[in-house]
């Protein structure tokens, strides 16, 4: 018989350890199918969320520059009809780079020189970013601080030393309120402003003056119908004027303008009693009960386009509605299905629109009440699994003890416990991840439509199930730390109980 | 009813190496403000191959006395000697190293890990002796079938009778080829016959491969077989005897 020198015990290697754990976590399996559902559920709910803000995003990104296209001729009617508001001066000047053609504009109908311009940039844009928050308060915030003025009127009521005062004394009172910078930079700015305002008058008159010499050029027409020659004679004249206009953009803007001069047409159409009796009949309904809406649903189809041309052709005959300018799509019934898909795409565009602005704030944009939410649940389901572990531990406190007795270390205790946390977290969050994005994927199609299948961000999803699926690793692993540390403290005698 | 014959000593106690060694040894709990004295200054030498029986009503101390021997539990005061080392003076990593490579254990519950088969029970401590995995499981087998298992190797505990069990935990107890066997009640929870073929097993070892083994039993066959019995009766040895002093009778039922 040899006599063995005592020595420190190895550790095991970890593909030992890993064997060994997956063996426990095999032979209980019901078990550890709760934990895994446990974090699945969370896990879920995370990529639910964060795959949906991120398509969200993905598709503000495609639509953005859909939806100023599509808006371009009512932006540009509005531009040409009455000049801006010093307002819309500043905010244009502020966001734009120095190179931007806005820039060139504005210098060019304020008469700015060259160092002039720089100066009121940065003016501008201190402008805009109080006028920003000025109007990002809710009403009664608002109420308290400046009464009822609003835009640059603001301004100008500080010039008063008092109000100035009792200005300060409000925004003391209003914790909640934090100022867009320090008062003594509020008030720099305000020594400022008279030049910065003097400065954006002038751009506002030379706005104005150049929209009186291109109302004379309308020859009478209305300015969307005059927009639908934007590319030709009527472009030339707005050049002239001096507002900076170049081929694409007219481009664009005459087909929009086009598009919105059919698209009033027709719905315009809809007030005639006969038509709407026809269209009544035709869908079953009510002549009262006929929306431009419904007329838009009808009009989808090819085959009621046509039937509907007729009939307003005979109704023009009749009661003589106003006429179409000529245009580059003559309105036959293609086009007017091509109208109504358009109005279609502009509705889901909108929709969208509405949906990005419930955005803001909380951890990754997701939202403040959203980030809270999350928090829970996890919390919820971390406590969740270090319950379901100390139930393990106490269960198998004697095949821990009889595998000290064996020689197991306490660290490999722990860590087989830490281990089996782990792997149960991945699978978790690995399903989960997949449940997730497949559920916030379902809902973006339902919210946004088709627009969202032109938008798929791949890889920020995978970002986002690999983020869940991590955190789902991290959650088993922290809430298994309390149940390890108990079962690695077990002392081995506890298997022998001799009575 | 048969007289047992007073055996001879088969190795002079004088010439045994001393493999255990407890001096002055006390223990006392306390919970909730009330000291409980489980230990009262126990000392004893045991000598290396010998074959010890502990007895005494629960309570008096016995198990604590065998948590202390193997190495499972820590003394308030006096010591333990295995192998002429100071058990308290060892750090956690080399009493597991004592527990895994010096001492076998076999509980009266058997205490087999149910999610393993039997090879894997008994191959567990030596993959925790850091022993190959081809290499353990020839051991293991071989060792399966010294207890006469090899046929089952691959059942789990749940598929076995409590005799198969106890022998696989046998088996497992000597996966390391240890120098100490502690037995807690081997034989409690079998029958009559499979009960004796553990203990041919065990005196086999003993006799064999000069394991010693140190068994808390009321088994009286086992006291026919032992080297030395202690009496152990509120925290004190109250009696130690050898075999040859002491008057052991074993019945039985075949009318034989």
């Amino acid at each position: 018989m040899r006599t063995v020198s005592i020595r420190e015990q190895p550790t095991l290697s970890f593909g030992q350890t890993v064997r060994l754990t997956l063996n426990g976590i095999h032979y209980r399996l019901f078990r550890a199918a709760v934990t895994v559902v446990v974090v699945g559920v969370a896990t879920a709910f995370l990529t639910n969320t964060l795959s949906e803000t991120v398509i969200r995003r993905s598709v503000a990104r495609k639509t953005r520059d859909r939806m100023e296209e599509m808006r371009r001729g009512a932006l540009w009617a509005a531009r040409l009809s009455s000049s801006p508001a010093l307002e819309e001066i500043l905010a244009a000047v502020a966001h734009a780079g120095p190179d931007d053609p806005i820039c060139r504009e504005t210098a060019r109908m304020g008469a700015l020189t060259q160092d002039e311009m720089p100066l009121f940039r940065s003016g501008a844009r201190k402008a805009a970013a109080y006028l920003s928050f000025f109007s990002g308060l809710d009403y009664a915030r608002l109420r308290v601080l400046v009464k009822t003025s609003r835009g640059v009127a603001i301004f100008d009521r500080f010039e008063d030393e008092a109000e100035m005062a009792r200005f300060e004394a409000s925004l003391r009172s209003l914790r909640a309120v934090r100022f867009v910078t320090s008062l003594e930079e509020f008030r720099a700015f305000l020594r400022d402003w008279p030049g910065i305002q003097a400065r954006a008058r002038r751009v506002q008159e030379g706005y104005g003056a150049a929209i009186a010499k291109i109302q004379t050029s309308l020859a009478g027409r209305a300015i969307l119908h005059a927009l639908t020659d934007a590319g030709g004679e009527f472009g030339e004249a707005v050049r002239e004027a001096g507002l900076i206009l170049d081929q694409k953009t007219a481009g664009q803007v005459a087909d929009q303008a086009g598009r919105l001069l059919q698209k009033q047409f027709l719905e315009q159409s809809i007030a005639t009693a006969d038509l709407r009796k026809e269209v009544g009949s035709r869908l079953g309904i009510l002549p009262k009960e006929v929306t431009v809406d419904r007329l838009w649903r009808l009009l989808r189809s090819e085959e009621a386009a046509s039937w509907y041309l007729e009939k307003l052709k005979k109704a023009e005959n009749r009661e003589g509605l106003t006429p179409l300018p000529p245009a580059s799509h003559p309105l036959d019934a293609g086009r007017v299905v091509r109208l109504a898909r358009l109005e279609e795409e502009e509705k889901a565009l909108m929709r969208a629109e509405r949906v990005q602005a419930a955005d803001a704030g909380g951890i990754l944009g997701l939202g403040e009440r959203m980030s809270w939410l999350l928090f829970v649940s996890m919390l919820v389901c971390g406590v969740g699994i270090t319950n379901a572990m100390l139930m393990s531990v106490t269960e198998r406190f004697r095949e821990i003890a009889t595998l000290k007795c064996l020689g197991a270390l306490d660290g490999f205790i722990m860590l087989m416990f830490v281990l089996e946390a782990c792997l149960l977290g991945a699978v978790g969050g690995g399903v989960g991840a997949c449940i997730g994005i497949l559920i916030g994927a379902g809902r973006m199609l339902a919210a946004f439509g088709g627009l969202v299948l032109r938008a798929i961000p791949l890889g920020d999803l995978l970002v986002s199930g690999a983020i869940a699926v991590a955190l789902g690793v991290i959650l088993a692993a922290a809430a298994s730390v309390y149940p390890s540390l108990k079962a690695s403290a077990l002392a081995p005698m506890e298997a022998m109980r001799i009575e | 009813m048969d007289q047992s014959k007073p055996r001879a000593n088969s190795t002079r106690d004088a010439d045994r190496r001393i493999i255990i060694r407890t001096v002055n040894l006390r223990k006392h709990y306390v919970m909730k403000g009330i000291v409980t004295e489980a230990l009262r200054g126990v000392s004893v030498e045991i000598g290396a191959g010998e074959m010890i029986v502990a007895m005494g009503p629960s309570g008096s101390g016995k198990s604590t006395f065998f948590n202390m021997v193997g190495g499972l539990d820590r003394p308030t005061s006096g010591r333990v000697f295995i192998d002429e080392v100071d058990v308290a003076q060892l750090t956690a990593t080399e009493l597991a190293f004592l527990r895994c490579r010096k001492i076998g254990y076999v509980f009266q519950s058997y205490n087999l890990i149910t999610c393993m088969t039997a090879l894997e029970n008994v191959t567990t401590p030596m993959i925790f002796a850091g022993v190959g995995p081809d290499e353990a499981r020839e051991r293991g087998m071989s060792l399966l079938e010294l207890v006469g298992l090899k046929d089952r190797w691959f059942h789990r505990p749940i598929e076995m009778s409590g005799g198969q069990q106890q022998r696989v935990a046998i088996a497992r107890a000597l996966a390391n080829q240890p120098a100490i066997l502690l037995c807690d009640e081997p034989t409690a929870n079998l029958d009559h016959k499979t009960g004796m073929e553990i203990l041919t097993i065990l005196q086999r070892l003993n006799k064999e491969r000069a394991v010693t083994i140190i068994c808390a039993t009321h088994d009286h066959r086992m006291m026919d077989m032992c080297d030395r019995l202690l009496w152990v009766r509120d925290g004190k040895i109250e009696r130690v005897a050898r075999r040859d002093e002491v008057h052991v009778s074993i019945g039985s039922i075949d009318g034989k």
